[in-house]
């Protein structure tokens, strides 16, 4: 057995919607059939009893090793905490070759997961001990460091809620929410407009104090001490008892309320020092602790904030009666539960030591016994939800105190006999001032409710009823995907949008190239659906980045199928089939939001079939107005863009718009076919995005066809008076696409020039000039340095072999070099002469083609 | 015991606008002695040995409007009183601390002067004005001064206390765009505008400075991933922990390379243009001192160059230029450091601190350069051997005219991405006028709060620029960042006005904060309980946010003792002008010198604003000229020659005719029925005040008959003074 490629899918992919590891597994003869292996079944169940290998339904597909790999990594994952559920092992074509696919929530997690399974089933196979068990907690353990933690998690859940897309920017805390221009970040509960210097502010607890008092908002009034003298006389100019803390710690560290004697004083004063660098005495309020949570300008939770005490029996210590607290399960370690053990330390035996007592004393029944003065957490104290009780008064005095410092998200201390009264009223006050304060208390309180914090931070972040999400048009197919997103996103800078495009030949935003070389895959769209200066995205998404990672976003307004046809690049990736090729394009028809559209071409069968798969709506488009699927679906009252006559029309129910494609340079006055389609497409993907008319319109009639605006598609030059057309079709589709167009062209004598990739099976190779041997008089095969893992004269074999009963051609010339071949073709053309190029280096072939006809008409006209 | 003495009777720091000057002054009531009868022409010795100390004093104009000035007058004859004033004005200057103005003054007793100059920081100022009292007595008596150690003391002062240069730079630039500044006492904050209008900068950053932005660019390899897939052309690199990885790092990139700590930025140990494994462990050890992860990057060649970003424009660009001095074979190479220093310094903006030697010394790059050369900063170099440092961020040349649009757009791009609204980006190109991409040139960082180019020659856009942009950035178009201000002065009946228009405006619908001797309100809650017609109270009202109008009371003795809490109002009001035996210690007698000391209130009435005068006190009606904006007048009389006069000129004027309560503006009248409870004096001043304050005149008139019962303070609050 051997896991041969373990690939990670990171959006929507073939198999699910759910992030999910992809391995593909060599199964020897033995082990495709477990059943022939009875004593694997015995020991993999003596060292993974939970793993359940079902039992194989009569006649159904013997259960092999890649099976046990599938469901060992899953179930590994779900005893690890993992929220997975979804997996499959699939046979390929390839004997004894299996595709196993298996969801994550966290990568690194499911990839663990993978590999432990991996060695399980080595285990099983060579009768060897395997600990399940230690592999568990291991996997545990990174899934809790992977995942997001609690407070960012509430907020990421209350996003996803409202069906706003998020993306992890770091391992840690940092998450984008939304794309292009409407992108937010958060960090923690902190969100990118949380002010740098409201952070600051609240760091100076007296500067902190003195912007309070400014906005009237009681606090206890304090002073900075240099030495315990001072300290102890501001103690007394105050007014005893006081507070003691450093002026810069956190976490409650260093802090000593209730101070009514100069030794206690000292040993506060020691404390804070170790805990910050300066120190503060305060006047002391009596009553609980309280924390407030402010979000905008609205209260959004309250919590009484209890120290962790335990009670007397008088049997037990007091070490003995925290054991006792500590064993209740629901206390955890660390920030992760909404109890934690209390900390019976230094501190808790100084709190001890003010009351009496010491860790071996026993206190007597009933006797409560404070271990720390502060309430934290994390160190064993507990909170409850008062949310309900708070006084309007005293929420109003809370919300001031965060807006004052100006945080957007706050956590305000306040320390009073009780929320149900005004501050005012009870000489309570505003101790401290929070940025990025923990959620835990408010989320799963110890006691009480819990609140919906994320969804009161998020509401902040968008105020209500958007998305964050931009348009997004995902454009696939085999032929004719970097022309309709180049129209539709022409179509959309109509409308005023900054457009961000991914094609096989860049990235562009706004008009500038950004990344250069074949970025139709998730990790280019990626980069236009992060970019801040995006306002639409529209997408090439070529088969390849769905196979290799899935899609680069959850969910798209807009997924144009261009045609299927007979399909290219057939042979890869167990795609061997149209039908294996139109399930893969499917995928983002899958994807389409329930309120965007499919745009699927009428005319090819195999890709108007995906239409069922939509969850959104359909737009057909077609060049035939008597096209069965686009009469029926406009019968239906649903969108159709089809060609009527001299214009395209497009119809929903009873309205209508039309479209002259003489207003169409692009299709050359409809002459141009495959030009038609595509400006079908891209009507129909502005409509479904939401495009309106007169955008549509101007976007139309701007869109000239020329070597800039769609490069290496269908480029009309002249040459002395011959019409060259230069192209960088490369497949039958594009052929049969061609051969129509051209012959719309009035030519005295056709030539055409053509070479080959070499990754395409053979047949396909052939086909190309199978088309073109029954239009073209004259054709010039020619062979360049990339031949793509063919040996020399091999594609020009094929592509020789593909004339061999051509009609029409009767001269076929064979030259080594793209530019010699041009320079070959040129000088054997005459005027009124077409002659069609197929470019394979499209930049440089187009700019050298460009500068000879130049140089070519400048020296006529002299 | 000395012939000579200059006794400091007392000592006032006057925060705001005051008798004497429209801005913060120290004021000194000083006692001369018997030197009222010794003029400086008669003190043998003494103009020459001040002239030595400080030669800087021939540059004073004094009276006579050009530079010697004021030696003239030294040597024609003048007052210690006067010369106390100048000696002080040079030495806050020597300290990098220019405040311009002074006065010197004589009281109704014979030898008692007030003295008083301008400040930017108190205790400097003070500290400065008893050094000054030294100095001229040593100068008098002919003893020994040690200026050199005064000024260095001076200097230390005003730079441990005052402003950042970066910050300096912006509160400059506010102050300049006519908008107020409210300096905190406790740390770094600088709040600019008032109430709501308000923004906070904090030296280079903003109220609006994300912190999450911050924490992006701090992680130098995270804003690195973030910015390229944007097209910005970054170096590859990767962070490491180890040295073993730093080395097989820089082979993976392949050399040269540079190497730089994974956090904390200004160049403090950014290692670059390193060849070989050796040399990228030795700037590894030093790089780990700064942070835990290193990162090793491809070295990039080309000039260094810093543009600061605000907003999303570049505002200042910089190229970082090598530091090279020439050996003599007599100085240290830490003497000539400090005089080319120097040279710099003095070619920088007047107000930018001067670079001392020791901000180069701690560097490491620096450290690791002489090393390199076997060379400390005791080292003779011998005549003619240049000695050459490490091109330094604050040695720049300006470069903002060249910068490529495609650059600059790449720049904001990228603070946009990180998220910052001020950043320093740090670009290293061989031509900044040319595409980074046809160079080969990079964005090597992204810094957030970065230093503000204080050390640019004059006439380039430096640091000025920057805290323009900033300014501009942080108060776009004609915002100044005020909100409604309503000063109140006068002998009577001003805390019942000022609670009185606070209620009008509260009801108007507007956030409205008043500070009176009645205590502190903010909307119908009174805060305060304590005499709140102070200087703190109304400072304290203008840092709240939640304002959008405020009122603020200023009694006559706060006016001399502190000066207003704001620098200009949009409504003045002076009620009456009354003697007031409590100001006399204040050398405050005759009617004169009050109406002199309340014309403050009308002096800062905004050019926009309205000065409101009461028409029945002759004294206070004559202060209208000194309003630079409208003036409204009221008047118990309907048949006030002044109320007839301004309605003739076409002005506004709010005056009692019969049972009815007139507002009237030129031809036009409104006339409505005089309230029940309007016999309270404070009521007229308070409906000119509301008027003028766009309070509508049916809601004045209702208000104030619901004022009584609509509050829940005592009824001190509306009875005539308190």
């Amino acid at each position: 057995m051997e896991v041969a490629r373990v690939r990670a899918l990171r959006g929507p992919n073939l198999w699910s919607r759910r992030t999910a590891i992809e391995a593909i597994v060599h199964c020897n003869e033995e082990e495709r059939d477990l059943s022939r292996m009875p004593g694997f079944i015995k020991h993999l169940r003596a060292i993974y009893p939970q793993l359940q290998v079902l039992p194989v339904p009569d006649g159904g597909v013997p259960r092999s090793a890649a099976h046990v790999i599938e469901i060992a990594t899953l179930s590994l994952q779900a005893q690890a905490g993992c929220p997975v559920s979804f997996s499959r092992c699939g046979q390929t074509p390839e004997a004894g070759v299996f595709q196993v696919v298996v969801e994550y929530s966290e990568e690194s997690v499911g990839r663990a997961a993978l590999d432990i399974a991996q060695r399980l089933v080595q285990a099983t196979l060579d009768d060897a001990p395997f600990n399940v068990e230690s592999e568990v907690a291991r996997l545990r353990e990174m899934d809790e460091d992977e995942r997001l933690g609690p407070s960012t998690g509430s907020i990421v859940n209350a996003a996803l809620e409202r069906g706003i897309p998020y993306r992890r920017l770091t391992s840690g805390s940092l998450v984008q929410f939304g794309w292009g221009s409407r992108q937010r970040r958060i960090q923690a509960a902190e969100i990118d407009r949380t002010s740098a210097i409201a952070q600051s502010i609240a760091q100076d607890k007296q500067l902190t104090k003195q912007l309070l008092k400014a906005a009237g908002v009681p606090v206890p009034d304090g002073r900075e001490v240099k030495s315990i003298e001072e300290g102890w006389a501001a103690a007394c100019a105050l007014g005893l008892p006081v507070v003691v803390k450093p002026k810069d710690g956190n976490h409650g560290r260093g802090v000593t309320v209730n101070i009514e004697t100069k030794p206690h004083l000292e040993a506060a004063y020691r404390a804070a020092m170790e805990a910050g660098t300066q120190v503060i005495v305060e006047r002391y309020i009596p009553g609980h602790d309280y924390r407030f949570l402010v979000v905008g300008d609205k209260l959004i939770a309250a919590a009484r904030r209890d120290p962790p005490f335990v009670i007397g029996n008088g049997i037990h210590t007091v070490t003995e009666l925290v054991e006792e607290v500590n064993r209740d399960p629901r206390r955890g370690e660390g920030h992760a539960t909404s109890l934690t053990k209390i900390s019976f330390d230094e501190i808790a035996f100084t709190c001890l030591e003010l009351q009496g007592l010491d860790p071996s004393s026993i206190p007597a029944k009933g006797l409560r016994v404070v271990l720390r003065n502060n309430a934290n957490l994390s160190t064993g104290g507990t909170a409850t939800d008062v949310t309900d009780e708070v006084h309007p008064d005293l929420a109003a005095r809370v919300v001031a105190a965060a807006q004052m410092v100006g945080l957007d998200i706050c956590g305000v201390d306040v320390v009073c006999q009780t929320v149900l009264k005004a501050l005012e009223e009870q000489n309570g006050g505003i101790v401290e001032v929070n940025a990025a304060p923990g959620l835990r208390m408010h989320l799963s309180p110890s006691y009480g409710t819990g609140r919906k914090v994320g969804e009161a931070i998020i509401a902040e972040m968008f105020g209500t009823g958007t998305d964050a999400r931009i348009p997004v048009i995902a454009v696939t197919g085999t032929n004719g995907k970097t022309t309709t997103v180049r129209l539709t996103a022409h179509i959309l800078k109509q409308a005023g949008l900054r457009v961000g495009m991914t094609l096989t030949d860049g990235v562009f935003v706004q008009g500038t190239q950004i990344d250069s070389g074949d970025c139709s895959g998730p990790r280019s769209a990626r980069s236009v659906l992060m970019h801040p200066d995006v306002d639409a995205a529209v997408l090439e998404t070529a088969r390849g980045g769905i196979l290799r990672e899935g899609l680069a976003f959850d969910r798209c307004q807009v997924a144009v199928v261009t045609n299927i046809g007979a399909g290219d690049h057939l042979g890869l990736n167990y795609i061997t089939t149209v039908e294996d090729l139109a399930v893969l394009k499917r995928v983002i028809v899958q994807n389409v939001a329930a309120t965007g559209y499919a745009v699927l071409n009428a005319d090819d069968p195999i890709a108007a079939r995906c239409g069922a798969a939509c969850p959104g709506g359909v737009i057909y488009f077609s060049r035939n107005p008597a096209n069965p699927i686009s009469v029926t679906h406009r019968a239906q009252g649903r969108r159709v863009v089809v060609v009527d006559g001299d214009a395209i029309s497009c119809v929903e129910g009873d309205e209508l718009c039309r479209l002259p494609l003489a207003d169409i340079p692009l299709t050359f006055g409809g002459r141009i076919g495959f030009q038609v389609e595509n400006a079908l497409a891209a009507v129909a993907a502005a409509w479904g995005a939401g495009v309106d008319w007169t955008h549509i319109r101007a976007g139309l009639a701007t869109f000239l066809p020329s070597v800039a605006a769609t490069p290496g598609r269908f480029n009309v030059m002249d040459y002395r008076g011959a019409t060259v057309i230069a192209d960088y079709g490369h497949n039958p589709d594009a052929m049969v696409a061609l051969v129509q167009a051209v012959t719309a062209m009035p030519a005295k004598r056709r030539m055409v020039v053509i070479s080959a990739a070499g990754d395409r099976r053979d047949e396909d190779i052939r086909d190309q000039t199978r088309i073109l041997g029954n239009a073209f008089d004259s054709v010039i095969l020619y062979q360049d340095a990339c031949q793509r893992g063919r040996a020399d004269g091999e594609v020009l074999a094929l592509l020789r072999d593909g004339l061999s009963n051509a009609t029409r051609t009767c001269e076929v010339s064979e030259i080594t070099g793209e530019f010699v071949a041009i320079d070959n073709a040129l000088a054997r053309l005459a005027a009124g002469d077409l002659c069609l190029i197929l470019i394979d280096q499209v930049e440089e072939a187009l700019a050298y083609l460009t500068e000879r006809c130049r140089e070519a008409n400048s020296a006529a006209v002299a | 015991m000395n012939q000579y003495d200059i006794r400091i009777l007392d000592l006032i720091f006057l925060r705001g606008p005051n008798r004497w000057s429209y801005r913060p002054a120290l004021e000194a009531l000083v006692d001369i002695g018997a030197l009222e009868e010794s003029p400086s022409n008669t003190l043998p010795g003494f103009v020459a040995r001040l002239v030595e100390w400080l030669p800087g004093l021939r540059k004073h104009e004094c009276s006579y409007e050009e530079p010697g000035g004021f030696v003239r007058r030294l040597e024609e004859g003048t007052w210690v009183g006067h010369i106390l004033e100048h000696v002080t004005l040079e030495l806050q200057t020597q300290a990098g601390r220019p405040a311009g103005f002074g006065r010197a003054r004589s009281t109704a007793t014979t030898g008692v002067y007030h003295v008083v100059v301008r400040t930017t920081q108190e205790d400097l100022t003070r500290t400065c004005l008893l050094k000054a009292r030294e100095l001229i007595l040593a100068a008098i008596e002919g003893k020994a001064f040690d200026v050199g150690t005064a000024l260095r003391e001076l200097r230390v002062l005003a730079d441990r206390k005052g402003f950042g240069p970066s910050t300096a730079c912006i509160v400059d630039a506010a102050v300049n765009a006519k908008i107020p500044v409210v300096p905190l006492s406790q740390g770094n904050l600088v709040i600019l505008g008032h109430g709501t209008r308000q923004r906070r900068i904090w030296t280079a950053e903003t109220d609006r400075t994300s912190a999450i932005a911050e924490s992006i660019a701090s992680d130098k390899d995270l804003a690195k991933q973030l910015i390229a897939p944007c097209g910005i052309p970054v170096p590859e690199g990767h962070l490491v922990r180890h040295a073993d990885a730093a080395v097989e790092a820089a082979e993976d990139i392949g050399y040269p390379v540079a190497v730089k700590p994974g956090e904390a930025s200004r160049g403090e140990a950014v290692f670059l243009d390193l060849r070989d494994g050796e040399a990228v462990r030795v700037a590894f050890a030093a790089a780990r001192e700064v942070d835990s992860t290193v990162i090793v990057e491809k070295y990039i060649e080309g000039d260094e160059h810093r543009l600061l970003v605000v907003g999303d424009k570049v505002v200042a660009a910089t190229r970082a230029e090598p530091f090279r001095v020439t050996g003599n074979g007599r100085d240290t190479l830490h003497h000539l450091l400090s005089v080319a220093l120097n040279e710099i310094a003095q070619a920088a903006a007047p107000s930018a601190v001067p670079l001392t030697i020791e901000d180069f010394e701690d560097f490491p790059t620096v450290r690791l350069a002489l090393a390199r050369l076997n060379l400390t900063f005791d080292a003779v170099p011998a005549a003619g051997v240049k000695v050459e440092l490490p091109r330094h961020a604050k040695i720049g040349v300006d470069v903002l005219e060249q910068v490529h649009p495609s650059i600059a757009a790449q720049a904001t791009l990228a603070a946009r991405v990180v998220g910052l609204d001020i950043a320093g980006v740090d670009i290293v190109a061989r031509d900044i006028s040319q595409p980074l991409a046809t160079q080969g040139g990079a964005l090597i960082e992204i810094n957030a709060g970065p230093a503000l180019p204080t050390h640019l020659p004059r006439g380039a856009h430096g640091s000025h620029h920057a805290g323009e942009a900033i300014v501009r950035h942080l108060f776009p178009g004609d915002d100044h960042g005020r909100i409604p201000l309503i000063g109140i002065s006068g002998s009577g009946d001003t805390t019942a006005v000022a609670r009185m228009v606070g209620f009008l405006l509260h009801l108007h619908g507007v956030a409205v904060g008043v500070a009176c001797g009645n205590g502190l309100y903010l909307g119908e809650r009174r805060v305060d309980h304590n005499d709140s017609a102070n200087w703190a109270a109304g400072q304290r009202l203008l840092v709240n946010r939640t304002l959008n109008a405020a009122v603020i009371e200023t009694t006559a003795e706060s006016l001399l003792r502190e000066g207003l809490p704001y620098d200009r109002c949009q409504v003045g009001l002076v009620t009456s002008l009354a003697a007031d035996e409590n100001l006399a210690r204040f050398g405050v007698q005759d009617p004169e010198q009050l109406t002199k000391l309340l014309r403050t209130q009308v002096d800062v009435v905004l050019p926009q604003g309205i000065a409101v005068l009461n028409a029945d006190d002759a004294g206070v009606l004559a202060l209208a000229e000194h309003s630079d904006g409208e003036v409204l007048i009221y008047s118990r009389d309907a048949q006030s020659p002044a109320v007839l006069e301004a309605l003739a000129k076409g002005r506004r004027a709010v005056y009692r005719d019969e049972d009815e309560l007139v507002f009237a503006h030129g031809t036009e009248a409104e006339r409505l029925p005089l309230p029940p409870t309007f016999d309270a004096p404070a009521c007229l001043p308070a409906a000119a005040c509301a008027w003028a304050a766009n309070v509508p005149v049916g809601l004045i008139v209702s208000g104030i008959v619901g004022f009584p019962a609509a509050t829940t303070v005592t009824d001190e609050a509306i009875l005539p003074n308190n």
